[in-house]
């Protein structure tokens, strides 16, 4: 009697306490390089919401506050006079179009049109000396969630999954919230797994999209599908009995067990119907204006998801470049102050009904949450316009929650947001500083592809210990 | 195992070199690389690890209070040194405590030496390796003194001799790998069934299942003469269309071989798929692969006009680039520093096995490859470009001059008159209305006749690059920023390569003459590393691993050769075979080792669990495209008449300045092709295939995974493609077995598996056919395990 058998045998006859058994045949079938036992040291953080604003964010007409561009409003910028930068010549300083207010007992100046992300000030750690490697928005998105400018690398919902597995095998570990507007620049890269193994992409699903063939097809009965489901139980245990030995055979009927399970508890995570009015009323689910309901669905979902124990959410508020800047996404090249009157509402109350609500329930003590953008935007405006261009060399995102400092501001950039000066932080060193809240010291995650053993943080990357709590 | 191959083997072993030999050992060649490679990393002069240092003799003898001496000159047995290198029963050497054990070899040596009085030259220090130099195995040249020993026997007369007729023909390769698994106290499995050898043979050689009547015909003939049967069959599935596309479906993946841009806008290459034919059309040809190689860096020198070469450059831009457009001067220099970077990265990991691509900003951390070799390369490409360039034979060129002829002269006629009426002296009185009226004629004319010429001229493209002479020299990076030249580059021979013939050109030597003179060295006879790549390629889509496991590194970060003899050995007779894979594919897979069935066995896996020695043949799950593939042939849907041209879509492309591909739940019978023919677009979901470890080829994918994941298990089992191929199976079990049930599932399972029903499943399967039909029982087989599985 082989021990293999006794295993299938057990899994096909008992239908629940499947989980442990199932994800270690998994794991042993798996077989990944340099897998080890994650996290090394206690965690602060458990599981990652990771809000990300495609198209270039713009700094100082949201979170970096300067009365200087309101002074010099229309007078060159000293120095870069002829500056030509992503889509070519700029003009001279442009004034944000939008109000800023104190926020928190911090005292921080965050614009008018964030009103209710500004209420969250005291909780957040904003880092305004960022620093990206691209002004280009497929590789800068890319390089934001990887490290790298080139497509191919694990993003760091990967890297989490490959090192700390998820909370609940019956859900994907790392899952990919797209805005209902379409994908974020380089779509699917921006979730992929790169070189790591396939089960630790981000598995796309929002509000409006389910998991990918997670319902039994249409044409098949209930009962069609349970008599399917046995001959191929039947069929696989006589094959396995007559390869002994074989650990995939096992982890593959073991697939399918979690795979129904998922069936499960999928539709479970996603189906917001089972949530109270009052919360619908705080997200904002039945907002008049389309665009804004569906990501306070997709903010609401984010929540189901984290309290179910996924690891890391990446959810996205806009989308991709399309053939008219800035009407999609935050890419605000010619007429930013509409641009961002359309897309500032739709962020800010759901996004902070997300965090009120994480707190409420205690979730945000080990969640980590992050916001995030490729670039920010220059503070002169596009030649003949009244947008701004790209801007890698300055610009802002935070961290909030698990293990991070509240109402503090690390990094700045100069009296005009056009370059970061003081205490600079790279991707590098925020993904350093993310990993080192999981209870992982960032240059001894590695898989080894193609000639070196890859890392998050590429080569680079500092703890950002000045926002540790 | 028979007896007279074991007697033969040891007479064999007696020949391999090294074994037997009188010679005392030489501490500074055989035992300071030993020390150094696998025991300094921990132990050395600073860290100490355990307090011991294996770097010098005074701390090496070095008595240490109350522990054990941990060598005993003269007498190995009573030397703690040797126990901890000595794997247990059944537990791995406890030393070294990162990195693979010690092989036998080894500990003999490390044995042998302390045996001798352990000498150790006064003063001799052991520097802790760190990284390879030129000294690396990789580098050095073929070993035809080891092999030549192997190949004296013409392969050809084997059959005959008193080898030939044991259960198994003694090969050079069976050689090579029993010594190494007697070695290790293993042997291989008995033969393979024929009725899996068949199922195994037909997947590695087209990707498909064998139909069941040639499993039926296959065991009858085995029945006659097993070798005979044998080696005729994989005749015939060497000379099988379906041959190239599977195998060239392998070589699409090294190439990195993507249908859009990549990047933000991602936009789809409707014209890549000509080299993707052109692939598929060489591997089928046996075209010698340094000819396949030649063609791929400079095919438009060697045969300019004929598209069937001139194709094979669709190499050097198959890679991803970004496309966007960008203003800025400096972000382009990195964008095009980028895309040369992506040439760079593939040509050195396809042919060469360097990851020349780590020594971009600096000297390679760990091989001995400069940073300046970086550079030479970036020399050899600066001039190509991303794009579509017209290919066409010199008639289909000439008939389009000849063509578009009246055309240019009608146009060069129309701008002298209208220079005349719009660019006059000054002074000149206004044109007269007739004049006007004329002039405006002319005005209206020149864009149509634009046109004409266009149409007449044109000619068909393919995304195969463009190529121009680049205006600037090449620079060395500094750090690897565009912005900081160091020296001057030429196109040159890679200095890291010593063995094979140097070159150098001049700085402004032609754009064409840099990547012929590339190409050229990379297949000279005298590089190694390019037929040891290429063979260990070959092994390791035949056994899933490779001799070295990571085909693409053949450096110091790569993993060893398990065999490094048999490895030499392919490589000379890929060599000798003149570059053919063919005759490769033959010798390798008429061998014991491939032929021998997969079972598994604990003292096998015990001692080697993945089955690097070949205990026995690795099983493997079938490829994303092989399922596919699969799904359609069983259920008698695969289209193989459309084997060549555009490719057909899983998703729907979108466009709006950038792409969207989304992923479609309903797919029809134009999607019934092999899936080599699908357009692989980047960063593109497409459900089976990409759950499956279809990789996105952002980079050369030198290995698949092969992952089993819950997702993979819902998209098989509730895809509309899986109920669609039920249907169809169910489809055909009727024609094919009509109405009685009990023929359906014998007709199902011949289909699916290539065997009869055993008498439960035959229950089990009647019973769900009768209360749920066929298309129940159907995707049941399309989702087992024994359908993705081979034996």
């Amino acid at each position: 009697m082989n021990s293999h058998y006794t295993r299938r045998h057990f899994l096909s006859q008992s239908t629940q306490g499947l989980g442990g058994i199932a994800l270690a045949c998994l794991l042993a079938a798996d077989r990944a390089r340099g897998a080890t036992n994650w996290p090394q040291f206690p965690p602060k953080a458990k599981r990652v919401l990771h809000v990300f604003c495609p198209g270039g964010f713009s700094a100082m007409d949201s979170f970096d506050h300067k009365p200087e561009l309101e002074k010099r409003d229309g007078q060159p910028l000293p120095g870069e006079e002829n500056m030509v930068t992503f889509q070519g010549k700029n003009g001279p300083l442009m004034r944000s179009p939008f109000g800023f207010s104190v926020r928190g007992q911090s005292g921080k100046m965050i614009s008018d049109m964030l009103p209710a992300l500004g209420a969250h000030a005291d909780d957040i750690a904003f880092l305004h000396g960022m620093t990206s490697r691209s002004n280009t928005h497929g590789p800068g998105c890319v390089f934001m969630n990887t490290g790298f400018v080139l497509e191919g690398f694990p993003s760091a919902g990967a890297w989490a999954s490959y090192a700390l597995g998820s909370a609940n095998e019956n859900l994907p570990a790392y899952v990919a919230i797209p805005d209902i507007r379409g994908e974020p620049p380089n779509g699917k890269a921006n979730w992929a797994a790169g070189f790591l193994p396939a089960r630790h992409q981000g598995i796309a699903l929002s509000a409006a999209q389910p998991i990918r063939n997670l319902a039994r097809p249409a044409e098949v009965t209930s009962e069609e599908d349970e008599a399917t489901r046995g001959l191929l139980a039947q069929l696989n245990a006589g094959h396995a009995a007559r390869h002994p030995g074989e650990d995939e055979l096992a982890a593959r009927i073991a697939a399918y067990e979690l795979a129904a399970r998922m069936q499960l508890a999928a539709p479970e995570a996603t189906d917001l119907t089972r949530e109270p009015a009052e919360a619908h009323q705080l997200y904002g689910t039945n907002d008049a204006n389309p665009l804004k309901a569906a990501y306070a669905r997709n903010c609401l979902l984010s929540r189901r998801l984290l309290e179910r124990g996924v690891r890391y959410v990446s959810l996205y508020c806009a989308s991709r470049a399309s053939g008219v800047d800035g009407l999609l996404n935050w890419d605000a090249h010619k007429t930013l102050k509409a641009d961002y009157e359309r897309h500032m509402p739709i962020l800010d109350t759901p996004t902070a009904a997300l965090l009120t609500d994480l707190k409420q329930r205690g979730l945000l003590a080990d969640t980590l949450v992050l916001f995030t953008t490729e670039f920010g935007r220059m503070p002169t405006r596009q030649n003949g316009t009244s947008g701004r261009d790209h801007n890698p060399d300055g610009f802002t995102c935070w961290m909030m929650g698990a293990g991070v400092k509240g109402g503090m501001s690390f990094g700045a950039t100069d009296e005009f947001g056009r370059r970061a000066v003081t205490d600079i932080t790279t991707v590098h060193d925020f993904y350093a500083t993310v990993l080192h809240l999981l209870g992982i010291e960032h240059t001894k995650l590695t898989y080894y592809n193609n000639g070196i053993d890859r890392r998050l943080t590429d080569v680079h990357g500092r703890v950002i210990k000045e926002v540790l709590a | 195992m028979p007896r007279p191959l074991s007697t033969f083997l040891i007479a064999i072993i007696a020949l391999l070199p090294r074994a037997g030999s009188a010679a005392p050992v030489d501490f500074t060649k055989e035992i300071a690389p030993i020390f150094s490679q696998r025991c300094l990393r921990c132990h050395n002069a600073e860290e100490k690890k355990g307090k011991w240092s294996l770097a010098t003799a005074e701390e090496f003898f070095k008595k240490r209070g109350g522990h054990e001496d941990a060598v005993v000159r003269g007498d190995p047995e009573n030397s703690m040194l040797v126990d901890l290198i000595s794997p247990l029963s059944k537990h791995e050497a406890e030393m070294p405590k990162e990195g693979d054990p010690l092989t036998r070899d080894e500990v003999a040596l490390v044995r042998r030496w302390i045996a001798e009085g352990a000498p150790w030259p006064e003063g001799f220090v052991i520097e802790p390796r760190k990284r390879g130099d030129k000294s690396w195995w990789s580098l050095q040249p073929l070993r035809p003194g080891n092999a030549n020993l192997l190949i004296g026997e013409n392969p050809e007369e084997r059959s005959d001799s008193p080898i030939g007729r044991l259960a198994f023909p003694g090969s050079p390769i069976d050689r090579l790998l029993l010594a190494k698994l007697k070695e290790n106290g293993l042997a291989m499995n008995p033969p393979a069934e024929p009725r899996d050898l068949i199922r195994r043979a037909t997947f590695d050689l087209t990707g498909l299942p064998p139909a069941p009547e040639e499993v039926e015909a296959f065991i009858q003939a085995c029945a006659a003469g097993a070798d005979k049967a044998y080696a005729a069959l994989i005749d015939r599935l060497l000379a099988s269309p379906r041959y190239g596309e599977q195998w060239g479906r392998h070589w699409l993946d090294v190439v990195r071989f993507g249908e859009s841009t990549g990047f933000e806008r991602n936009i789809i290459h409707e014209d890549a798929w000509p080299f993707r034919d052109y692939v598929i059309r060489s591997l089928n040809d046996d075209k010698p692969f340094d000819r396949f190689i030649l063609e791929h860096l400079a095919g438009d020198q060697l045969a300019p006009g004929d598209p069937a070469v001139e194709v094979g450059t669709g190499f050097l831009v198959a890679g991803p680039y970004d496309n966007v457009g960008n203003q800025d001067v400096k972000a382009q220099a990195q964008i095009r520093a980028n895309t040369l970077d992506d040439v760079i990265t593939a040509t050195g990991s396809a042919f060469l096995g360097l990851t020349v691509h780590c020594a971009r900003c600096h000297d390679h951390k760990f091989d001995p490859i400069p940073q300046a070799d970086y550079y030479r390369l970036q020399a050899a490409f600066a001039g190509v470009q991303q794009g579509a360039r017209p290919l066409a034979t010199t008639a289909e060129r000439e008939a389009a001059a000849r063509k578009r002829e009246p055309f240019d002269q009608e146009m060069a006629a129309l701008k002298t008159d209208l220079a005349a009426l719009t660019t006059r002296p000054e002074g000149s009185p206004p044109l007269t209305p007739e004049e006007e009226a004329r002039k405006a004629e002319l005005l209206a004319r020149q864009p149509v006749l634009e046109k004409q010429i266009a149409k007449a001229g044109a000619l068909t493209k393919a995304w195969i690059g463009i190529f121009s002479q680049p205006g600037a020299a090449t620079y060395l990076m500094k750090g690897g920023d565009p912005q900081k030249h160091g020296e001057e580059i030429v196109p040159a021979s890679l200095a890291v390569l010593e063995v094979a013939p140097k070159y150098d050109l001049p700085l402004n030597a032609p754009e064409a003459a840099r990547r012929l003179a590339l190409a050229r060295w990379i297949v000279a006879p005298e590089n190694p590393l390019t037929p040891r790549v290429l063979a260990n390629r070959v092994w390791h889509w035949h056994f899933g691993t490779g001799i070295v496991d990571t085909p693409s590194d053949f450096g110091y970060m790569g993993g060893r050769p398990t065999h490094p003899a048999l490895l030499d050995y392919l490589a000379l007779r890929l060599q000798a075979n003149g570059w053919r894979l063919k005759p490769l594919h033959r010798e390798i897979m008429l061998s014991q080792a491939y032929r021998q069935s997969s079972a598994w066995r604990k003292d096998g896996a015990d001692h080697d669990h993945d089955a690097r020695l070949l205990w026995r043949f690795p099983p493997r799950r079938l490829s994303a495209e092989e399922l596919r593939d699969t799904m359609l042939a069983v259920s008698g849907k695969l289209d193989l008449a459309k084997s060549s041209g555009p490719g057909f879509r899983l998703y729907q492309y979108l466009n709006d300045n950038v792409s969207t591909y989304v992923p479609l739940d309903r797919v029809g019978p134009e999607t019934y092709r092999r899936a080599v023919f699908h357009q692989n677009a980047r960063a593109s979901t497409v459900d089976l295939l990409t759950e499956f470890d279809a990789p996105d080829c952002a980079f050369s994918t030198p290995r698949r995974s092969s992952t089993t994941t819950p997702l993979q298990a819902l998209t098989l089992f509730n895809h509309a493609f899986t109920v669609d191929m039920s249907n169809a199976l169910a489809e055909r079990l009727r024609a094919d077995a009509g109405t009685e049930i009990t023929a359906q599932v014998r007709r199902g399972m011949a289909l699916a598996y290539g065997r009869e029903p055993a008498p439960a499943e035959q229950a089990e399967a009647e019973r769900v056919v009768a209360a749920h039909g066929l298309p129940a029982f159907c995707r049941a087989l399309l989702n087992s395990n024994e359908l993705l599985y081979l034996p």
